[in-house]
């Protein structure tokens, strides 16, 4: 195939596109494109909900690396020299300890169970995006004492009647208004709600946090210990080099990534994620492929006569399956350019309202590489579908097909 | 020159055996204005797409300036029929999503041998000679018969074929458009000397033949020079 006869090739493809019939192309480009945004969208939601739900974890449960008590024991000791040492290390933007007590809170009529956390509110700060999350009232200082901060769902709205209510909530608290506390140890003390937060993760939205100096009044002595240190990484640091060092460095409690505690939770959804995803992608390729199958072997039957025609004024046949070919390269490349459009449209409109639900939320997670990748196997699925009826057809002999 | 010596065709429908060509043996000279005639069915269309390198005999020989058609390859049987001959159908032909213009240099832009400043100049030029120059835009749906047929003729002689195929170009026209074809034909082989093999089943046409070779159940049953009418 020398230049000469790419350009009629490509001209004669261009041609029919142009003045052929102009609904088909376009429903073949629309085909192409939707077949491209559910080969992208399901993986893309799936790994948006998998990356949220990651992201959660690490911003409002463990952090980067989450140090525990050693095997055995119920809390991390020596809890300042710890935390210095921890602090210290490079790569470490902040360690901090945390202490959740069970606890039954009171307001007007209505009693629940939930658990108390207690926090150092400057170095949550540093860890925990907690404080971004105000949505009424504020976040908690240093040095408050008599004050806490709860989820939504825990605040509850007045609006709903408690047997109507998703989860059991204290019916309507705002901000400013007094709780009581009593903790599994008996003690007994009414807080003032200073805030009232919503982080769209269900575990966190569920607990009341209080300041660590509250806790220790609690505890009626200063606290020395902790149930976990969470640490955040500086970025650029990966979990891993921190883990390694903070071991390395002597501590001597239980050192996990986050990828280390993943590994035996999410391990098993992310496999299905990707079963289902994989699932996905070859019943995309699939349907896509026969399609323009069957769309370029209607238009090559349809054209039969004329192929037997330029067969016979001298156009080889390599000429006229390229022209099918070509035909169907410029489809695939509008059809996956209209879809990759389409797709980004749905990836910014997900990432304004992701999806919400009571324990996560999620949006739809695409990288170029997602596009590339899939670009490149819908181009070539395309292709396949394309030239395998051009080239059927281009090899029928003169007279039959100009009989046709 | 063509030599064409006992040529036979056979096609097979289920059990039965059709036999379009029978032996078959005819010499075309350069520059002759060929008729081929017959009733429907006598195996003229048939010889005309074994001489024009469309079909395949079952048997016999056809040999064009030289060279033993068997002998070629389907590529050069492709590349043959591109530089050497040229075709004019009875339905016209032609690329409907192509212009005027694209359909008649279409054969020409696959020549290795044209620049597209000489494919241009060759269609052009084959065009005024066809007066459809101020049609070179548009696309054959928007033109006659007539003009449709005219366009296949210059899309047939823009290679400056060796021998030009006809297979009923008139069929599918009225008298004054067949008469406007059968000039343009009479104009070629005179001014270029083209040689012109041409199949028809109407009388009159005859007037514009030089020879006539006549067929009936795909035998040669007649040959005779023919003194053509003065266009």
């Amino acid at each position: 195939m020398g230049k000469k006869e790419l350009k009629v090739a490509f001209l004669l493809a261009l041609r029919s596109l142009q003045r052929g019939s102009r609904s088909s192309v376009l429903l073949t480009i629309v085909i192409i494109a939707l077949c491209f945004t559910n080969m992208v969208f399901l993986p893309g939601l799936f790994n948006g909900i998998g990356e949220g739900i990651i992201t959660q974890i690490v911003d409002y449960e463990v952090g980067n690396v989450l140090v525990s008590p050693k095997t055995g024991e119920q809390y991390v000791t020596d809890l300042d020299a710890t935390l210095d040492l921890i602090n210290g290390m490079p790569g470490v933007e902040r360690a901090t300890p945390h202490l959740s007590k069970g606890a039954t809170l009171k307001y007007r009529q209505r009693i629940l169970g939930v658990s108390v956390k207690a926090i150092k509110p400057t170095d949550e700060k540093f860890v925990s995006p907690l404080y971004k999350k105000m949505i009424a009232g504020s976040y908690l200082g240093e040095s408050d004492t008599g004050e806490v901060i709860i989820g939504k769902p825990v605040a509850g709205d007045p609006t709903i009647k408690q047997e109507d209510e998703f989860q059991p909530s204290l019916g309507g608290v705002r901000v400013g208004d007094s709780i009581t506390i009593e903790y599994a140890n008996g003690y007994k003390k009414d807080y003032r709600v200073k805030g009232i937060y919503y982080t769209g993760w269900s575990s966190s939205d569920n607990t009341v946090y209080v300041t660590w100096s509250d806790m220790e009044l609690v505890e009626g002595k200063p606290l020395s210990y902790a149930e976990y240190i969470t640490v955040r990484a500086k970025p650029g640091y990966s979990e891993k080099f921190i883990k390694d060092e903070l071991q390395q460095y002597g501590v001597a409690e239980t050192v996990q990534t986050t990828g280390d505690l993943l590994s035996k939770v999410m391990g098993s959804i992310l496999q299905s994620f990707d079963i289902i995803n994989m699932v996905s992608l070859i019943v995309g390729i699939v349907i896509t492929t026969v399609v323009l199958f069957i769309v370029i072997t209607i238009k090559t039957i349809n054209s039969r006569r004329q192929i037997g025609i330029l067969r016979a004024i001298g156009v080889d046949k390599e000429v006229i399956m390229h022209t099918y070919g070509m035909q169907v390269v410029i489809m695939a490349v509008l059809g996956i350019f209209f879809g990759a459009l389409l797709t980004a449209g749905i990836s910014l409109y997900m990432t304004a309202h992701p999806i919400v639900t009571p324990e996560w939320s999620a949006y739809l997670l695409l990288t170029p590489e997602d596009y590339i990748m899939n670009s490149l196997i819908l181009f070539l699925a395309s292709i396949v579908a394309g030239y395998v009826p051009a080239w059927q057809v281009s090899r029928e002999d003169i007279q039959s097909a100009m009989r046709a | 020159m063509i030599e064409i010596t006992d040529l036979h065709k056979i096609y097979r429908m289920g059990d039965v055996e059709v036999k379009a060509l029978d032996g078959v043996t005819l010499t075309i000279e350069k520059g002759e204005f060929l008729g081929i005639v017959g009733a429907s069915g006598s195996g003229k269309s048939t010889l005309l797409h074994m001489l024009g390198l469309l079909d395949q005999p079952n048997s016999g020989k056809i040999v064009i300036d030289g060279l033993d058609t068997a002998t070629l390859t389907d590529y050069e049987q492709t590349m043959f029929r591109l530089y050497k001959l040229g075709y004019v159908f009875q339905d016209y032909a032609l690329v409907p999503d192509l212009t005027v213009m694209e359909n008649v240099s279409l054969p020409a832009m696959l020549r290795k041998d044209r620049t597209d400043e000489q494919v241009k100049k060759d269609s052009f030029s084959i065009l005024q000679k066809i007066g459809l120059c101020d049609r070179k835009d548009h696309l054959p749906r928007e033109l006659s018969g007539g003009q449709q047929q005219r366009v296949s003729i210059a899309r047939a002689m823009v290679n400056r074929p060796d021998i030009l195929f006809a297979d009923e170009p008139c069929a599918n026209l009225d008298t004054e458009n067949s008469r406007m074809v059968l000039d343009l034909f009479d104009e070629i082989n005179h001014s270029m000397h083209q040689t012109i093999i041409m199949v028809s089943h109407e009388d009159w046409h005859r007037e514009y033949f030089h020879r006539i070779v006549r067929l009936r159940d795909g035998k040669v049953v007649s040959d005779e020079r023919n003194v053509p009418h003065e266009a």
